[in-house]
């Protein structure tokens, strides 16, 4: 970078050289350089399985690399446990904060350290005088919302004097006025003078807040530069895999005709945990979006129709049948499907096949055998879909853990259609899923449409409701505070009204 | 009076209230239980299971479990009868017992730490071991008529009628008790238990903490077998089997997490009095000893049950208290009216 604006010596406070990693016959890194200065904001960004959290685990040490050269101010340092990362100055802040659940927020903050408590408080007060935290340290840390518990971490680095900061997706489950705040936290440190790799998927946040941007794929750097040097445009295109036939979306098929339909679920002033008075009708055959902000209260609201949680009040009304409150075994009975956001925790049996997994949902009916289950049926439903859906797979019996993140919810996506459902929830539908298989998963929702399923799909993502939204509605601070139809529903509107910002309430013609 | 206050949020608080509560209870069908004598040798009988709580507590305070410590009880308690049997001398006893104590825990702090295998698992194949080792140096005998200095100390009492082994028991106690919440490298074990993601992020070796975990358990382990032999002057290629269910039973009962990452030592060692007094209260509330097992087994359940739940519910009201504050009236920023 020839124009230095933070004046800093001309040697990177980071620089990585030829890192390469492999898992035994995966290899995930392939010659990794990298370098960040004093004061910049590096962005990271790149698709699920393109290497960036081995990257990371590699220059805070819990990984040790296979080949190349990580430097600190110049020094060829040896990482390879925690311990050394964090004494060289580098600090990770994970996804999931991993807190001390049981412990104070004091207990948290000093763990670890050897000098003397009195010391380390004075110390600790005065990092927070000057980011302006306020934060009680009694609180036990299982009592902390997950921005406060980021700011713990936060705190952690900056007490180990870390120089170079590494946010992993910090604002992925936070609240707009949270992000906010980080962003602010964010501008204090860099004009403090600390690096900070920044990991995001959030393309806006890229030209918010960083001052260099670099793209990996597929384990290499395929684009690097200053902020200023490149349009979103430049950064979605150096996302997506060069071979990939960039589909444009011209939303040409047909219109759904919403006077010929009767709403197939209708929801009446549904009122939980995390929502509030929400009123929609689902029908046949149409894609309903849901937009808003992680913590909008939209993921509570699809698992409270899916009794996964308690109903306070209002009604939930599934062809012509009142299944408000249901346990999920009925509400699955009565014919609404889920495939969840997080395929990890509620949507896949890891260690069993891809066929077992695509007729999971079915061990309850008579399909596939009561007792003897009947593997041959098991097969022709796995095969049929895997065909169906273009999974990339080599057998039916390899393990579900052996695929890609897009492929494996391909599957989960399949297993929730095996049951014939009237409605499926689909929760962040492409979340952590790379390009293609993008276009593939959209490709299959907009199959079930057609098949005449109603499709509601929560998702956080705005580009994606756009792209396959009949109707949108978007929820705020657990209440709907807008209603749109395909005609109205473009990129602008659906962000303002996901952020709240002054949308009067449409309602449907 | 935050202090006080803080004092009865405690965990091992509700243990000593409990062990209370079983006291006045028995007192009450039978005030006869109620003599200072036999409340001193309710906490005099529980001195080998407080020294086996405190050391498996460490462990579990890590996550993990260790079900070896009844064998290695046995082994330790058999070579001191052996080394008495040739009239070796006290400090070569304790040296022997610590020892293999440690070894034995280190073994197991390796197999479960460094190796992965699951604790329960590996800890049974060392019990197995240990046990066998027991036949094989008293060719299944029991170790027997070793008399002197050892046999001699086995039921001194100190002062008030508080044996010199319980008072030692209780000085351990403070001793684990001040390392755990008072030193930097103390509060690892619990660190560790909690969170060992989070801990190895912050530079803490979860491997090392683990595997000294499994060394002072065996540590303690063997000091409890010096104590078993020189309290009973006869050691049976059985002794000690069952003693690592008690054990673990009595930290469930002072407040220490199955979990990990909870529970303190003092709890611990509370559990330890009861466990060991629940026999005695049979006798005197008048159920024959057979029940014992029985009821300790479903108090044991009971608690852990309860416990199980009640940190469920707590987890779950805080969830619900967010969410509903998300949809209170007053939206501050940019609230939009629907």
């Amino acid at each position: 970078m020839a124009e230095n604006v933070h004046g800093q010596s001309c040697v990177p406070r980071l620089q990585i050289s030829g890192i390469c990693k492999a898992f035994g016959q995966n290899v995930v890194l392939k010659g990794i350089d990298l370098s960040v200065r004093a004061g910049e904001v590096l962005a990271l960004i790149g698709g699920n399985g393109a290497g960036k959290s081995t990257l990371m685990k590699i220059i805070m040490g819990i990984y040790t690399c296979d080949r190349g050269e990580i430097r600190i101010d110049g020094q060829v340092a040896k990482l390879g446990k925690p311990a050394a990362s964090l004494a060289a100055g580098v600090y990770l802040v994970p996804q999931e904060p991993l807190l001390f659940p049981n412990m104070t927020v004091l207990e948290n903050i000093l763990m670890g350290f050897h000098e003397k408590e009195s010391e380390l408080k004075k110390r600790l007060s005065q990092h927070m005088q000057e980011l302006g935290f306020q934060l009680n340290l009694q609180r036990k840390a299982n009592t902390l919302s997950i921005a406060e518990q980021q700011l713990v971490e936060l705190l952690r680095g900056l007490m180990r004097d870390a120089r170079i900061l590494i946010l992993d997706e910090p604002t992925s489950a936070l609240t707009f006025g949270e992000v906010q705040a980080l962003f602010k936290v964010v501008q204090d440190l860099k004009r403090k003078g600390i690096s900070m790799i920044y990991i995001t998927h959030r393309l806006n946040e890229v030209f918010e807040i960083a001052t260099d941007v670099a793209i990996m794929r597929d384990g290499v750097i395929t684009l690097e530069g200053p902020v200023e040097n490149f349009t979103k445009d430049m950064l979605i295109a150096g996302l997506l895999p060069q071979d990939a036939d960039v589909q444009q979306n011209d939303r040409a098929y047909e219109p759904v005709r919403y006077s010929e339909l009767k709403p197939v679920m209708q929801v009446k002033a549904l009122t939980g945990y995390g929502f509030k008075d929400i009123t929609f009708d689902l029908y046949p055959g149409e894609i309903l979006g849901i937009a808003g902000v992680v913590g909008a209260g939209r993921t509570e609201l699809i698992s409270t129709i899916f009794g996964r949680d308690k109903t306070l009040s209002g009604q939930v009304i599934l062809d012509g049948k009142d299944i408000t409150g249901l346990p999920t075994k009925r509400v699955l009975e009565e014919g609404i499907n889920f495939v969840p956001e997080d395929r990890h925790r509620h949507g896949l049996f890891r260690i069993r096949s891809i066929s077992s997994n695509t007729t999971s949902a079915l061990l309850n009916s008579v399909k596939i055998g009561r007792i003897n289950m009947n593997r041959s049926q098991q097969k022709r439903i796995a095969k049929q879909y895997a065909d169906d859906f273009r999974t990339k797979i080599v057998s039916l019996e390899d393990l579900i853990g052996s695929l890609s993140g897009g492929n494996q919810q391909k599957v989960v996506i399949a297993r929730a259609l095996s049951t014939m459902p009237k409605v499926v929830i689909l929760d962040e539908p492409t979340r952590g899923i790379d390009a293609a298989a993008r276009s593939d998963v959209y490709n299959i929702i907009r199959q079930l449409k057609e098949a005449g399923v109603a499709v509601l799909m929560v998702s956080s993502d705005i580009e994606e409701v756009v792209e396959l939204a009949d109707r949108a509605i978007t929820v705020f601070q657990g209440r709907i505070n807008g209603e749109f139809s395909r005609e109205e529903i473009t990129q602008d509107v659906l962000t303002s009204a996901s952020f709240g910002i002054g949308q009067e309430r449409k309602v449907r013609v | 009076m935050k202090q006080i206050q803080s004092l009865f949020e405690a965990r091992w608080m509700s243990s000593l209230i409990f062990l209370i509560l079983l006291f006045l209870i028995t007192g009450i069908a039978d005030p006869a239980f109620l003599s200072y004598s036999n409340i001193i040798s309710c906490f005099n009988t529980a001195t080998m299971y407080t020294l086996l709580a405190v050391g498996i507590a460490f462990v579990i305070m890590t996550g993990e479990i260790d079900v070896s410590i009844g064998a290695t009880l046995g082994l330790t308690a058999a070579m001191t009868g052996l080394i008495a049997q040739r009239d070796g001398s006290v400090v070569v006893m304790l040296l022997v017992v610590m020892v293999v104590g440690a070894v034995i825990g280190l073994v197991n702090g390796l197999g479960v730490a460094y190796f992965g295998v699951p604790s329960l698992i590996f800890t049974l194949g060392t019990n197995s071991v240990v046990r066998g080792l027991v036949y094989i140096m008293t060719d299944g005998r029991t170790v027997e008529n070793f008399g002197g200095t050892i046999a001699s100390y086995g039921n001194k009492t100190l002062f008030a009628q508080i044996t010199v082994y319980y008072a030692i028991a209780v000085a351990l106690v403070a001793i684990a008790h001040f390392v755990l919440t008072r030193t930097r490298k103390g509060k690892y074990f619990i660190a560790v238990g909690d969170n060992a993601g989070g801990a190895n992020l912050v530079g803490i070796s979860v491997l090392g903490t683990k595997i000294l975990a499994y060394v002072l358990c065996g540590l303690f382990a063997g000091i409890g077998g010096f104590v078993f032999a020189s309290k009973y002057g006869q050691v049976m290629t059985v002794a000690g089997n069952g003693y690592e269910m008690t054990a673990i039973a009595a930290c469930v009962l002072g407040g220490v997490s199955l979990s990990g990452g909870l529970g303190n030592m003092v709890g611990a060692a509370i559990g330890a009095v009861i466990m060991s007094s629940i026999s005695r209260l049979l006798v005197f509330i008048g159920l024959p000893s057979t029940y014992d097992n029985t009821i300790t087994g479903v108090m044991l359940i009971v608690i852990v049950v309860v416990d199980a739940l009640a940190q469920r519910r707590s987890i779950e009201m805080s969830r619900r208290k967010r969410l509903l504050s998300r949809t209170a009236e007053n939206t501050p920023e940019g609230g939009v009216k629907a």
